[in-house]
């Protein structure tokens, strides 16, 4: 299995706890012969390397480097991360099984090449605009909010990490049930869970 | 080349959604290629009343939707509308088994769009400057204009080839952006000839809804925006009413109308001067046409399509010597070159077309013969095909082919 992993942070980028779980996770992805390539942004330390234990890690920058917002920022780097994904998914003979993409941040560059090449995707979430500005309805709030919901509507599976979150995303969202999977990292069983989240999806957009 | 060459155009504007000059020179363009043999396929914003999909001459029209959650300023509205148009053409070309040979961009507001979508299929992309963020604000003030400048930056760059439409736009852009001579390439715009010669000949009464017969007509069409110079325009208004007798037409809209229209009030001029807003198109093309002359005060204008209208309407033109204009007017014979942000200068050239009906006749024959020998859209398309071709074939030996 070929996946590739949108992470906006990633070590030596840790601005939360996302970073440290991305590092776990691709590590024991490569241990279980996922072929793993994560795709992340920073600023100086930009190109290609192979960490140690195989992971393929891909740093992109912003190529604009004036912004208004959060939101222009993100905007224009996901065209970045659109296409070093791509160019993954040529050089690897368009061989692709899946993305899973974290948080809000990268969800527009998966949405894309979902559409266009028919790479489908696992959105992971670790929080929620409504939580982290809770009864703010100000148009920022709102797109946002947007980017969210286009990634539940377009991802294949939502893995969220507490059943409080995938009762949250149900009630807030309306995401079927049935496309929520509950995966913790806290059990033993974590890794397992994950790479079978992954085998159901990966085979194609519009496989079963 | 085994199948007919395709083309898919990205552009924020296509009737009948018209908010500046993007719209009729994708319009026009579109159908030109359709009818010398190229495939067109348009992705554009929704419009009320406008079908999601139709077919217009050959031209296949998708308009996408345009985002309509509220954004927190224009800027960001243009990349989350992007993002919708870029998600909503990449499943089009999927659909059609990605048989689309290129992507043509038309202007910053569709850049992210155009440079996803040829990363992800790996076509070539081509960009057509209409304008840029540092000609239209005259530098770079705000964080707004810089970003929005660094975003023309990256599309011109991700472009194979970039298109202008005049010798002045091409040296303006490889200045801006530092761009090598040989990627820009100078295609003119064009202007539809025959919708004017169409216009039935008898337009008194229509004329008389916004004039006195006595009144001169004097007219403006354009964005009510400070580079568009319709300050010069007004200021030099009692000059000429010292003169002719004239009314003063402004058609269009923008930030600027408030503002214009109290200095207008405190001149005690109202009654001369006319702010119509936004006019439907067969309104604006009788206007056009029963004008007695018709003015372009620009400050930065990269080409100057309504100098080309007026002068296929018969108009005389009198225009400012800058940018694209100094290209299309020649100086006494197709029209009248005004200073630059001169009140008086453009007094002079109103008055003096008006009052010598002999210059006038001469100047607006010429300029409709130059019309028609420069700036028809078949000839147009057949450079723009010409040069979709020259790619291709460099296109076919790069590693992406």
């Amino acid at each position: 299995m070929r996946v590739i992993i949108f992470s906006w942070e990633y070590p030596p980028r840790v601005v939360g706890q996302l970073a440290d779980y991305i590092n776990a996770l691709s590590t024991q992805l490569v241990k279980n012969k996922v072929k793993t390539y994560i795709v992340t942004y920073h600023e100086s330390l930009t190109g290609t390397v192979e960490e140690e234990s195989g992971v393929k890690v891909v740093r992109v920058a912003n190529p604009v480097r004036i912004h208004i917002g959060v939101l222009t920022w993100d905007l224009t780097l996901n065209q970045e991360v659109e296409r070093a994904a791509a160019n993954i998914y040529y050089q690897a003979d368009r061989q692709i099984d899946l993305i899973n993409v974290h948080d809000w941040h990268f969800i527009p560059a998966a949405v894309t090449l979902k559409n266009a090449l028919n790479i489908p995707f696992v959105y992971s979430v670790e929080s929620l605009e409504d939580h982290r500005s809770p009864n703010s309805n100000t148009p920022y709030n709102m797109s946002i909010k947007s980017i969210e919901w286009l990634g539940f509507h377009e991802a294949k599976k939502v893995s969220v990490k507490s059943e409080w979150m995938r009762d949250e995303i149900i009630r807030i969202h309306n995401v079927p049930e049935e496309k929520v999977k509950v995966v913790s990292p806290s059990t033993d069983s974590w890794i397992k869970e994950v790479l079978g989240l992954y085998k159901t999806v990966a085979g194609g957009v519009n496989s079963k | 080349m085994k199948n007919k060459l395709s083309v898919m155009m990205l552009t924020w504007e296509f009737p009948p959604r018209v908010i500046g000059g993007i719209s009729p020179h994708v319009f026009f363009l579109s159908k030109s290629l359709a009818k010398n043999g190229v495939k067109v396929y348009v992705v554009t914003c929704d419009f009320p009343g406008a079908q999601a999909r139709e077919v217009i001459d050959g031209v296949e029209v998708y308009r996408v939707d345009s985002y309509k959650n509220p954004a927190p300023d224009f800027a960001t509205w243009v990349y989350l509308m992007n993002l919708n148009m870029q998600r909503e053409a990449a499943a089009i070309v999927n659909k059609l088994g990605n048989k689309i040979d290129i992507f043509h961009a038309h202007d910053w507001l569709v850049a992210t769009a155009g440079i996803g979508l040829k990363h992800v299929f790996r076509k070539p992309l081509f960009v057509t400057m209409h304008s840029t963020e540092i000609g239209r604000r005259d530098g770079l003030h705000t964080d707004t204009e810089k970003m929005i400048h660094e975003t023309e930056a990256w599309l011109t760059y991700e472009a194979w080839k970039v298109i202008c439409c005049s010798d002045y736009m091409v040296s303006h852009v490889k200045w801006a952006f530092g761009l090598p001579a040989d990627k820009l390439v100078m295609i003119r715009n064009g202007v539809n000839i025959k919708v004017y010669d169409e216009i039935e000949k008898n337009l008194e009464s229509f004329r008389a809804k916004f004039a006195l017969p006595e009144e001169k007509i004097v007219l403006y069409v354009g964005r009510i925006v400070y580079e568009k110079g319709i300050h010069v325009l007004i200021n030099a208004v009692p000059k000429v009413l010292e003169k002719v007798n004239a009314k003063f037409i402004i058609v269009g809209s923008g930030y600027m109308k408030e503002q214009l229209l109290n200095i207008v009030r405190s001149m005690g001029l109202e009654h001369k001067v006319l702010f119509m807003g936004f006019v439907e198109d067969e309104t604006l093309l009788r206007l056009q046409k029963c004008t007695d002359i018709s003015i372009v005060p620009s400050l930065f204008e990269p080409f100057g399509i309504v100098a080309l209208e007026a002068m296929a309407a018969k108009s005389p033109v009198v225009v400012s010597d800058t940018g694209g204009l100094s290209e299309i007017v020649d100086h006494n014979a197709t029209g009248f070159k005004a200073y630059p942000n001169n009140p008086d200068s453009l007094a002079w050239g109103i008055t003096k077309i008006l009052l010598d009906e002999n210059y006038k006749k001469y100047i607006r024959e010429n300029a409709y013969r130059k019309v028609q020998e420069k700036y028809g859209w078949e000839k147009i398309a057949q450079q723009t095909k010409q040069i979709y071709k020259a790619v291709l074939g460099e296109y076919s030996k790069s590693f992406w082919a």
